[in-house]
């Protein structure tokens, strides 16, 4: 235990804190950029496979073999290659292949389609009952899915968006092979290549603390949303 | 007493089905669910439909508003040709129709005044003629005090409520109840079945409820259609239906209604009487009692062993199979003597 409290008092705080720090706003930005946008792709992705799916409010079959067969085409692609795989269109896209906007870029497409998939499971959960009943007062097909099918899944879709937050903090962690940086890279470049494990426990430490606090405010949203 | 309704369009004829069918699948694995089904529900009438669970009945009521569409032949409502309006044209026909379902299906992410309101917003109604309706149609209702609650707070008879509410709310033509009862206990079935007939009788509101319980039919419909396999097999007035509901064997109200005693009724009737049995079917259930009275004037006796009295929406009826002792002659008159207020039929024990 001594040894542990001496390694921490004898580390160059003067270096490692900013270092620690800037990592964190990375991972922060690598998160919030790719769950920004992938979050509202992979949003409409899965309305469109609850709605377009026959007998669904936007009943079309042409839409939802097209849309299901791109995700179930793209979603398995690991990370890692997938990135490796898409760097002409990143290039294209942002300009460079390398860096934390490139890592965004890369993770977008990475987490999209499996977050159009996990949208689509909680809307299947709704009772078919509602739509029904707003389809019989007249309401327009658009107002359905706004203003019925998104509310009725909100709470269930809260959980899910949590799930998704998480799971990008761990995809962020891998930003180093493209010159991303971000806590992952940290605790790799100063820890891990240094033998310095109490280094990548820092890391380590600080994405638990991210993460809980994550999960809490998504339980409470939840929870809230669906009165319990 | 059965009744085809012609096709002539009468100027108050609000829902017109003319050789309607609907199938469902193709080729051996095809199901017809409605089987070119006529009938016509004028202004401010109940118009009741009943049959057995698959008989066709969900299927007809929901190609009213169009939430289904006929294979072959038309629907027409409000004047309006339903089963050729395109889904873009249809929600301003819907917005004229309100819905009751079993399961209510009342938006859990809205309270009991959201849910109202919701038909309000569709139909364009502003935020402070919205609020004002509410208020009307939860005190209507009698769920004042539950404005802000959600659905899982409330009873199976409270979220009905909140459904007709609902269903009332942008003042529709028409009411369609999809089994509006089905799910609730009988206290809270008479509680709903009333604001149904509160809701024809002060609103105006034309209804059409299709159920499996005799009881729903019995006390709010003016006219009935029986389903059986997607065929409508017979039409009337409740009253016609139920105080002369045709013979036994096949007939559906006869056998729902369980009038006559059946060959199990019949062994016990028989260990403790060896009179003449006799069924009275009764349109109007006053008179029955002088004519009873009169027993002790043919010398006779006699025993009610099945049946009873009862009322639909309007008026009274009775089926009653009596026991009667006597001689044979004493009896006999006595016979001739209900046949001057009912039909009268012999069983055969
Ligand atoms: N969407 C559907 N697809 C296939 N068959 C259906 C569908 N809806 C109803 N049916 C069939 O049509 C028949 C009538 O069903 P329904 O109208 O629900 O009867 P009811 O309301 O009288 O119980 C049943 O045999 C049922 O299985
Ligand atoms: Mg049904």
């Amino acid at each position: 235990m001594i040894g542990i409290v001496d390694a921490y008092r004898e580390l160059d705080w003067g270096y490692y804190g900013p270092e620690l720090l800037t990592a964190t706003w990375e991972t922060l930005y690598l998160v919030a950029g790719s769950f920004l946008i992938g979050g509202f792709i992979g949003l409409l992705l899965g309305v469109t496979l609850y709605t377009t799916r026959s007998g669904g409010v936007l009943a079309n079959r042409p839409m939802w073999l097209l849309t299901n067969f791109v995700v179930n085409l793209i979603r398995p692609i690991p990370f890692v290659i997938l990135v490796a795989a898409i760097q002409p269109l990143t290039i294209q896209v942002i300009g460079t292949g390398i860096g934390n906007q490139a890592v965004i870029f890369g993770m977008i497409w990475a987490s999209t389609f499996a977050i159009g998939r996990i949208v689509e499971q909680n809307l299947f959960a709704i009772d078919p009952g509602v739509i029904e009943a707003a389809r019989a007062m007249g309401a327009g097909r658009f107002r359905i899915i706004l203003t019925v099918i998104l509310p009725e899944a909100l709470g269930p879709l809260i959980l899910g968006f949590t799930f998704v937050i998480i799971a990008l903090a761990d995809m962020s962690a891998m930003a180093g092979i493209i010159g991303g940086g971000g806590l992952g890279n940290f605790a790799i470049v100063e820890g891990y290549q240094r033998f310095r494990t109490e280094v990548i426990w820092l890391a380590v430490v600080v994405i638990i603390i991210l993460v809980q606090l994550v999960q809490i405010v998504g339980n409470m949203l939840a929870r809230k949303v669906m009165r319990r | 007493m059965t009744r085809t309704v012609t096709a002539e369009a009468s100027t108050d004829r609000l829902i017109e089905f003319s050789g309607v069918s609907r199938v469902y699948g193709k080729g051996a694995a095809a199901v017809t669910a409605v089987d070119d089904v006529s009938f016509g529900v004028d202004r401010g009438e109940v118009f009741g439909v009943i049959g057995f669970s698959g008989a066709g009945k969900s299927t007809l009521i929901r190609m009213i508003n169009g939430l289904e569409k006929p294979t072959s032949g038309t629907v027409t409502v409000l004047g309006l040709e339903v089963s050729r309006l395109s889904e873009r044209r249809l929600p301003k026909l819907r917005a004229r129709i309100g819905m009751v379902f079993q399961q209510f299906n009342l938006f859990t992410s809205r309270n009991v005044a959201g849910n109202v309101a919701y038909p309000l917003k569709v139909a364009g109604w502003s935020r402070s003629e919205r609020d004002a309706r509410v208020t009307e149609l939860l005190e209507f209702v009698g769920l004042s005090d539950k404005a802000g609650h959600y659905p899982e707070q409330l009873s199976g008879g409270q979220k009905q409520r909140v459904g007709i509410a609902r269903a009332l709310a942008a003042e529709p033509d028409i009411l369609l109840a999809d089994e509006s009862t089905s799910a609730l206990d009988p206290a809270t079935t008479t509680e709903v079945l009333r604001l149904l007939r509160r809701a024809n009788e002060e609103l105006g509101i034309t209804i059409v409820a299709i159920t499996h319980e005799m009881e729903v039919i019995r006390s709010i419909a003016d006219r009935v259609a029986v389903m059986d396999s997607g065929r409508i097999i017979e039409t009337g007035t409740a009253h016609d239906l139920f105080s002369d509901p045709g013979d036994g064997e096949g007939s559906f109200v006869a056998t729902a209604l369980k009038d006559r005693p059946d060959a199990d009724d019949l062994a016990r009737i028989r260990r403790h009487t060896a009179g003449r049995l006799v069924t009275v079917s009764l349109a109007d259930a006053g008179g029955v009692g002088r004519v009873l009275g009169s027993a002790a004037n043919h010398g006779v006796s006699f025993e009610i062993v099945h049946g009873g009295l009862s009322t639909t929406k309007s008026s009274s009826y009775g089926l009653l199979t009596l026991a009667v002792e006597g001689a044979a002659d004493a009896v006999e008159g006595f016979v001739v003597e209900l046949r001057g207020v009912g039909q009268v039929r012999e069983v055969q024990a």
